[in-house]
């Protein structure tokens, strides 16, 4: 659904994307993480046709993006900071997106703002707290029915309440429409529970981009504790990090956790337990090698 | 594949018509006051105004109204301000963001912008014009031509503001500095003339009046639409105030085509700008990479010339200065000032006071380098300024402004001056500081101006000092005198300071007054005799008499001469003396109005017949004041005093008689 070839921009001398590439498939929840600076909003604003790229492709089902009005009549965004017009209340809004989107649903609109109460329809966009104005940028998206739902932050600000809310309501209308989605987000433990393909991102390139199923079983915690000194660790076994404590190493090992499992088995160990690792471990283990600033704080 | 892109998006019409229509209402209202209102109030009680009496119609009144009423400043202000919140949204990031999210092109985005200010701002017009004609109509003034002449100015006007609006908007990233760059494109070609002008007018010789004599050309819409795309009136009146003509010109049609013309294409600019402007650019100081270096280079050169020049002028207010030395003041000064603000620029344009890097610095030094060389070419004359007198057959007249104003149309006289010009030239390095290097000489300063006939102007102005001094040099005699001895001529004389008139004129007034000096209050007290016992045919008899007199004593070289040192005030009359010309059959050619530039269409709606001339006399025109005498205009001899007598009585100084 969702192809970026080799894309690079810079501003000035400074090259925000590097020869970046991602490929979303139709119908996925598509989480993008990475460190701030790692380029995220970037390829973001260049999905959303805002950015034009030095370099490379971006297409969303084989279209160009960039200027391309049809296009974008089924791509919902909600930024980090969204915009709302001057004087504007939210039903103002709506009759605005509904002659952007031909596929605007009204009824849907109106069957979503059951689910946020406490917003007042009439009153000026501008002037309701943040969360609030989020909360009218999901109506308005996910009213858009489109067919490509691209969100930045999108949870940010809203109490867990909400955030549980307007997650529910994505995943719902991903399940009814197969919408796709992309969304990037700090909050990888949230990311964890709803998406289903991750993107790793760095120095303005992708360095892992898997299912989270792939991803977390491609990468093991392992507790291992030995008699006596840790012995030689066997070949091909990839540990990316060793942290011993006592007689307790927790190992970081890269690869099948099964075939992990077994090599470590063999070498008869006191005690050995084999651990999922969440999002965030994965994320700050794969960065740990990329110079990760806060990977030493973090432990 | 591209998709098709359409120019216009009907959500995004509405939401800009909902943002700017207040402005348009309040442009309508302004109008509505400004002119229907206006014109109704002022023909609410015609039938008993002065204006019935004085032979005007009320479709006289309503064209005379459109004459007055001038479009540019409102459509200048009503460009920037509907341009400004259409596209307030290219200067947040926020909003420039999810603007172009949203499905929609830049294409649409600009156009349905454009359309939208369009409407806005062109719909009052057209509304003033029906509103106006149905007014016209009832009152049955007609004038439908005048109505809808003004309206095509007030289309074109804000059509073209609005084009130089969008056009800056494109150029940066910073909604203040649009809105500065947008005065400053309006004002550029002004703002440039002055700082060449002003420039050349403290170090190039001859230029020191240049300043003086600037004039709105075309690349100056705000001042030229104003003055040349207008309805202009002519009412011709008698002595009594009654209408005897009344004429109106629709003028200036060709101008409103070509900045029809200019609109469209700034428009089109603006476009391209703006499809392939990188949003990423918001914030920036300038948009738009092509403009940077025109920025930094053009803001520098031309404030450090204004500057320096500026700098160079109190130096040389600090005490008379060479041109050397002025120049070399004001061309360290512009360098230096040139540099900081080039480095200024980049600041601004980089949003970092980190510039000093070495591609900046070298740039700084190139751009530094060519400054000097301009400067340097102005300094040797390599673009023959200095030099410059014009070809006989681009001169529609020449002018002499000294102690007296003289205009010359006839092409002997106009190869005269030249030829007296060229001569003076050729000595320039001279007399460039005679003044100067003679301080105790008295000086005075000659200006030559030539009006060419595609309506240019060139003049120069030198200081000049007295000829019969025995310090001068016979260079600097040889090359001023011949002037002197031209302008002296007593046929240019009468012809030009009496006027084209001087010898098939009656002498309809005149008047003479002397001042006897009163002991009591320490004072002088004026004397007028006012010939209450004669008829008008007895006055003009003994005025006619002076005047031959007057004429005799010019003849003698004995009045109205030029001199280039200081005025004698120990020979000149501090007595008043004036008296007017008339021919009702000829018209008074003006050589100072002429001189001065004053269009006769505007400022004066019909020609003249008669003219006013003052004349100081002195005591060598023996042959005035003995027919003053004579006649009766004073008795006493006391009562003809010079301005050192006037001084010494008084107790001024020299220089507060000037005063």
């Amino acid at each position: 659904m969702i192809e970026v070839n080799n894309v690079t921009k810079k501003f000035g001398s400074f090259a925000a994307l590097d020869g970046l590439n991602m490929h979303v498939e139709k119908g996925a929840i598509y989480g993008l993480v990475g460190p701030n600076g790692a380029g995220k909003s970037t390829i973001i604003r260049h999905l959303c046709g805002v950015y034009k790229q030095d370099a490379g492709n971006i297409t969303i089902d084989g279209q160009q993006v960039y200027e391309n009005e049809l296009l974008k009549q089924r791509i919902a965004v909600i930024p980090d900071d969204i915009f709302y017009f001057i004087q504007a209340n939210t039903k103002d809004m709506m009759k605005f997106y509904k002659n952007m989107y031909p596929k605007f649903d009204e009824q849907l609109f109106y069957k979503i703002a059951d689910c946020f109460p406490e917003i007042n329809m009439k009153k000026m966009v501008r002037t309701l707290s943040k969360g609030m104005q989020k909360q009218v940028a999901f109506m308005l998206a996910i009213a858009s029915r489109p067919d490509v739902m691209i969100l930045d932050e999108p949870v940010d600000g809203l109490d867990p309440v909400m955030r549980r809310q307007v997650w529910s309501l994505i995943m719902s209308d991903v399940a009814e429409t197969g919408v796709t989605v992309l969304v990037s987000s700090h909050n990888l433990r949230e990311l964890e529970d709803v998406c289903d393909h991750v993107g790793i991102m760095n120095h303005g390139k992708i360095l892992i981009e898997r299912s989270l199923d792939d991803l977390q079983t491609s990468i093991t915690k392992i507790q291992i504790a030995f008699e006596g000194d840790m012995p030689q660790m066997p070949e091909g076994l990839q540990i990316l990090k060793k942290i011993t404590n006592g007689r307790v190493h927790t190992l970081i090992v890269k690869g099948q956790p099964k075939e992990a499992e077994q090599a470590l088995a063999a070498m008869n160990p006191l005690l050995m337990d084999v651990l999922p690792l969440t999002l965030e471990e994965i994320f700050i283990y794969e960065l740990g090698g990329d110079n990760y600033a806060v990977k030493d704080i973090i432990f | 594949m591209q998709s098709k892109t359409s120019f216009f998006n009907k959500a995004l019409f509405k939401k800009n018509l909902g943002r700017t229509w207040v402005v348009g209402l309040l442009y309508f209202i302004v109008m509505l006051v400004e002119i229907p209102i206006s014109y109704v109030i002022d023909i609410s009680n015609f039938e008993s105004t002065y204006y019935v009496e004085s032979g005007y119609t009320k479709s006289m009144l309503l064209k005379q109204h459109f004459s007055y009423i001038s479009t540019t400043e409102v459509a200048f202000v009503l460009g920037i301000v509907l341009a400004v919140i259409t596209f307030l949204y290219l200067f947040t990031k926020r909003d420039t963001y999810m603007m172009h999210a949203f499905p929609v092109s830049r294409k649409s985005l600009y156009f349905t912008g454009l359309l939208s200010c369009l409407l806005v701002a062109i719909v009052p017009i057209l509304l003033i014009g029906a509103i106006t004609s149905i007014v016209a109509t009832i009152e049955g003034a007609g004038a439908y031509a005048v109505i809808w002449y003004w309206v095509l100015i007030g289309v074109v006007s804000t059509v073209l503001f609005l084009s130089i609006a969008f056009f800056s908007l494109m150029v940066s990233g910073q909604v203040v500095t649009a809105v500065v760059f947008y005065i400053i494109f309006n004002y550029l070609y002004t703002l440039m003339q002055v700082a060449f002008r002003l420039s050349a007018s403290i170090w190039m010789f001859g230029m020191s009046s240049v300043p003086y004599f600037r004039k709105n050309a075309i690349f100056s819409p705000i001042f030229y639409i104003a003055d040349n795309c207008r309805i202009k009136c002519y009412e011709l009146t008698d002595d009594y105030g009654n209408l005897q003509e009344f004429t109106t010109r629709m003028v200036g049609g060709k101008y409103l085509i070509i900045y029809g013309v200019v609109a469209v294409v700034f428009f089109i600019v603006a476009y391209i700008m703006y499809k392939f402007k990188k949003i990423e650019t918001v914030h920036d100081f300038i948009c738009a990479p092509f403009m940077q270096p025109v920025f930094s280079v053009g803001m520098s050169f031309f404030i450090s010339m204004v500057a320096g020049a500026y700098i160079s002028g109190m130096y040389d207010a600090m005490g008379q200065r060479t041109y050397s030395s002025k120049f070399a003041v004001g061309i360290i000064s512009a360098i230096i000032i040139g540099a900081i603000l080039y480095m200024i620029t980049k600041m601004m344009i980089e949003k970092t006071i980190r510039v000093f890097n070495v591609k900046n610095i070298s740039k700084c030094l190139l751009y530094s380098i060519a400054s000097l060389a301009f400067l340097l070419c102005l300094r040797f004359d390599v673009f023959k300024v200095e030099n410059r007198v014009p070809s006989t057959d681009d001169i529609a007249w020449v002018g002499i402004q000294c102690d007296y104003t003289m205009v010359f149309t006839s092409e002997d006289e106009i190869n005269t001056v030249r030829s007296l010009h060229k001569n003076f030239l050729a000595d320039k390095k001279e007399l460039r500081d005679i003044s100067v290097n003679n301080p105790d000489v008295g000086s005075n300063v000659v200006t030559i101006k030539y009006k060419l006939k595609n309506g240019n102007v060139v003049v120069r102005s030198y200081n000049v000092i007295d000829t019969e001094d025995p310090t001068v040099t016979p260079t600097y005699v040889a090359a001023a005198e011949p002037i002197l001895d031209f302008l002296n001529n007593p046929t240019i004389i009468k012809e030009h300071i009496i006027g084209n008139i001087w010898n098939a004129c009656t002498i309809p007034y005149m008047q003479f007054i002397g001042y006897r000096y009163d002991e009591g209050i320490k004072d002088f007290n004026a004397e007028e005799m006012p010939f209450d016992d004669l008829n008008d045919k007895e006055k003009e008899a003994k005025y006619e008499k002076v005047y031959e007199a007057l004429l005799k004593d010019i003849d003698q070289g004995n009045v109205l001469q030029t001199s280039f040192g200081y005025r004698d005030d120990s020979a000149n009359l501090y007595d008043d003396f004036n008296f007017t010309v008339s021919n009702k059959k000829i018209e008074y050619f003006s050589d100072e109005m002429t001189f001065e530039d004053y269009d006769y269409d505007y400022y004066y709606s019909y020609p003249q017949y008669e003219q006013n001339i003052y004349v100081m006399l002195n005591k060598d025109c023996t042959n005035t004041l003995q027919t003053l005498k004579d006649e009766g205009f004073y008795y006493d001899d006391e009562v003809i005093i010079t301005f050192d007598e006037y001084n010494e009585k008084v107790g001024y100084y020299d220089y507060e008689t000037y005063l």
